[in-house]
């Protein structure tokens, strides 16, 4: 907050600003951390799966910085490793990272005034992650660049530790014991974003209505699931009439 | 070859979807439909990752094990209601699973 009325005073004043640019981005990385809880075991996990896959070991790694997604990393390898033809398994990837564009649209307004390479790098770092820490503050009130800051340090601490947590999956085999079941954090962190949101019948409406997809459509095929339940979701929250939290 | 291949295609489409909107928008605006769409992404989204997540929790266990994931998710609920603070939803929803979870396989 302080940080937010300093860079807004002195406008222009680089110290001023640089201060806060820094307090924003170690508030974007506290703001990742229970994220890296989460993913890290998981990124350990496609890491082992990667070094035991039939395919260049190097290679199950480069699906981290390319596809940077666990759930459609995990369908390449296991596709690759099955035999599956390189067509059926560039398009379960493309469909399970779907979800992409509909946060890509959401990014596009808060994102709009920055540089061509600010906005082509943000882009690169955005998934499920990145995008709920980075909309988090940018739905707050304050001082845009700030915000941009808080979103760019919090996406690049998720890409070291994502890429850090593979490579030593696939390097060391290591295993996080299974009866802590820290991949369950992130439902947990989820859950309590959605709560805190359920503040109109639109939100209500929408959320509820994705729950009840995403349940439903859970043994769809390639993830399409959750881009059905998110879909639903929005034209339930928009059905009501009141779009806007 | 192959593999190197696929995976750099994944990752060619996977980025074209994360700029699309971005490059988009930026050249044709924001009509306000999808403004007001845009505020309902998250909430949709959270919910249904949350879900899709507990779910597969539940998946493969057995009934008194999916009951394990069940109440964290409750008890989450119940915590950020009364204190107002998401991450509530951990502190109340990992102990939870944790001690039913030892509670089952005693």
């Amino acid at each position: 907050m302080l940080a937010t009325i300093t860079a807004e005073r002195t406008h222009g004043g680089t110290v001023e600003r640089t201060h806060a640019g820094r307090q924003d981005m170690i508030a974007g990385v506290r703001a990742m951390v229970p994220w890296l809880l989460g993913v890290a075991p998981y990124g350990l996990v496609i890491g082992v799966s990667a070094a035991q896959a039939d395919i260049p070991t190097a290679a199950g790694w480069v699906t981290g910085p390319a596809i940077y997604s666990g759930s459609a990393q995990v369908a390449t390898i296991e596709l690759l490793d099955a035999g599956a033809a390189p067509l059926i398994v560039v398009a379960t990837a493309l469909a399970i990272n779907a979800r992409l564009i509909l946060y890509s649209g959401t990014m596009a307004g808060h994102w709009r005034g920055t540089s061509m390479w600010w906005r082509a790098l943000a882009a690169y770092l955005l998934v499920d992650p990145s995008f709920a820490v980075g909309t988090d503050r940018y739905q707050r009130p304050g001082d845009r660049s700030g915000a941009h800051a808080h979103y760019l340090a919090g996406a690049i601490a998720l890409w070291i530790t994502w890429l850090v947590a593979i490579a030593v999956g696939a390097s060391v085999g290591a295993r996080v014991p299974a009866g802590l079941h820290l991949e369950f954090v992130i439902p947990l962190f989820l859950v309590g974003e959605v709560v805190v949101r359920l503040n109109g019948p639109a939100m209500r409406r929408a959320s509820l209505t994705a729950v009840a997809v995403a349940v439903l459509a859970f043994s769809a095929p390639l993830h399409l699931g959750l881009v059905g339940a998110i879909v639903a979701g929005i034209v339930a929250g928009l059905a009501t009439g009141e779009g806007r939290r | 070859m192959t593999a190197w291949l696929v995976v750099l295609a994944g990752g060619l489409g996977s980025y074209l979807f994360r700029i699309s909107m971005v490059v988009l928008v930026g050249r044709i605006g924001s009509p306000a439909r999808f403004e007001r769409a845009s505020g309902l992404v998250v909430p949709s989204a959270f919910a249904a990752l949350a879900a899709g997540g507990v779910v597969a929790s539940c998946t493969g266990a057995g009934a008194p094990e999916a009951i394990a994931p069940l109440a964290a998710v409750v008890a989450a609920v119940a915590a950020v209601r009364r204190t107002g603070s998401p991450h509530a939803a951990i502190v109340a929803g990992m102990p939870t699973l944790w001690v039913l979870n030892l509670a089952f396989a005693g």
